[in-house]
């Protein structure tokens, strides 16, 4: 039990004095889920909409096939990513492995689905009498979209917010894309995962009390984005 | 342009293979304010969301200032506004709600023009405009609904029993605007109602539906 509590003194000085390497895989994370959660909303979003609002054939597919991904191990998506960016991958010369850059575009493959589903099922579960009323207010269908968008914004918000959940806690994709380098893609997941394995549990614990740190925010703020959508 | 604003010509609706909207002929003239009566289900909401462009019948035409509808629906939709029975407003302010469909429009004035909106419905400016939708009853709701279509200042009024859910106030204030918006720029007005009464007294005639079809206390269709 000692060295619990001692990691957790070490972890919280390690935190206090800003320790370089440790505020090194906090700023790795920061950039590549930022970067991802921008990505994810700004693509995710509209195809969304077009989901839940736009009748097409294949549509039933096309939900199932997105809601199949919400499940999708990150492991997975981390492999299938790696495929893509190694050098003798179909992106291999944007020369994105074991960069910031390529793990976001891998988090960006793992948040989609879930802002593609969720905005969907935001969209399709508006009030119908929204689109009669933009309808007979004069709005054509590019004021139709932005403004549907935004009458689902606390929804659209809360599906960030549970993206932003899945991405900032992955490991698969950080591990296999960034490849962990010390300085440089090294994230609070992958650094907690190594300094575990190495038995130094001070910088786990410090990195896992930034993590929960964030976890409880992005809790704290979908419970209140939920009660705004609830009005 | 001096023919008439609506011309309805063997319009036909079905749904789920029921026809619901059957009209041989109906001519709507400009600036004409009529009333809709007949009982529920008899077809005065789908001639109503016909006549706002919501939904395009299965058979027939349509013109809409001598000019074939469906071929410039976007363009001739703005001109032409319904007001459900029950109220629905964005997820915004009373100010934005009205500014809505000016903003759309580039409309100069904004601000100006949702103070006279609010002011026909009898909605304080400083008071309502930066309520929001959530803060409002019933009444004032529909209001705002109102106060919305009004300040786009349409050419046609649409009015889906527009006071049947509100108090005797909120209702005489509804129907106070809807007269306003005739008189002050002489908006054609359709009003779906069951009050009699008021249907009376300020329509130039009245349409009875029921089945889909137009019939009984139709002076216009009765004469012809």
């Amino acid at each position: 039990m000692d060295y619990i509590l001692d990691g957790i003194r070490q972890a919280i000085w390690l935190l206090i004095t800003g320790d370089p390497e440790t505020f090194s895989a906090i700023k790795a994370t920061v950039l590549a889920s930022t970067t991802s959660i921008i990505a994810t909303l700004v693509i995710g979003a509209p195809l969304g909409f077009i989901l839940g609002y736009a009748q097409f054939p294949g549509r039933r597919a096309a939900r199932l096939f997105f809601d199949t991904l919400l499940s999708f191990p990150t492991v997975v998506i981390g492999l299938l990513a790696y495929a893509f960016l190694t050098r003798r991958g179909p992106l291999g010369d944007l020369g994105l492995l074991f960069t910031i850059p390529g793990i976001s575009l891998g988090q960006t493959f793992l948040g989609l689905p879930v802002v593609i589903a969720m905005t969907a099922s935001a969209v399709e579960h508006l009030d119908t009498r929204l689109e009669t009323t933009l309808l007979t207010l004069g709005a054509g269908p590019r004021q139709l979209l932005f403004t549907t968008l935004w009458e689902a914004r606390f929804s659209i918000t809360l599906a960030g917010l549970a993206a932003y959940g899945r991405i900032v806690s992955e490991i698969g994709i950080s591990m296999m894309i960034g490849g962990n380098i010390k300085w440089h893609t090294r994230t609070i997941t992958t650094a907690i995962a190594l300094e575990t394995g190495k038995g130094q549990f001070a910088m786990g614990i410090a990195l896992g009390l930034v993590l929960m740190v964030v976890a409880f925010a992005v809790n704290l703020g979908a419970a209140a984005f939920r009660r705004r959508s609830e009005k | 342009m001096n023919g008439p604003i609506y011309s309805l010509r063997n319009v036909k609706r079905f749904h789920a293979g029921r026809l619901v909207l059957d009209i041989d002929a109906l001519d709507i003239e400009q600036k004409e304010i009529i009333g809709l009566s007949g009982p529920n289900g008899g077809g005065k909401t789908t001639l109503l969301r016909t006549l706002a462009f919501l939904d395009k019948p299965e058979q027939g035409r349509i013109f809409f200032d001598g000019k074939p509808a469906w071929d410039h629906v976007q363009e001739i939709r703005s001109q032409a506004t319904l007001l459900n029975q029950e109220p629905f407003l964005l997820k915004r302010t009373v100010k934005l709600n009205v500014a809505y469909g000016l903003k759309i429009r580039n409309r100069p004035n904004i601000d100006q023009a949702v103070r006279d909106a609010l002011d026909m419905v009898g909605l304080d400016y400083r008071k309502f405009s930066s309520r929001h939708w959530y803060e409002l009853s019933g009444g004032e709701r529909q209001r705002v609904a109102l106060a919305a279509r009004l300040a786009i200042k349409p050419k046609v009024l649409l009015l889906d029993e527009p006071t049947a859910s509100l108090d005797r106030e909120s209702a005489a204030l509804v129907q106070k605007a809807a007269i306003a918006a005739s008189q002050s720029w002489d908006a054609t007005l359709v009003v779906a109602s069951h009050d009699f009464k008021w249907l009376n007294a300020v329509s130039s005639r009245i349409l009875s539906i029921a089945e889909g079809r137009i019939g009984a206390n139709d002076d216009y269709f009765g004469a012809a």
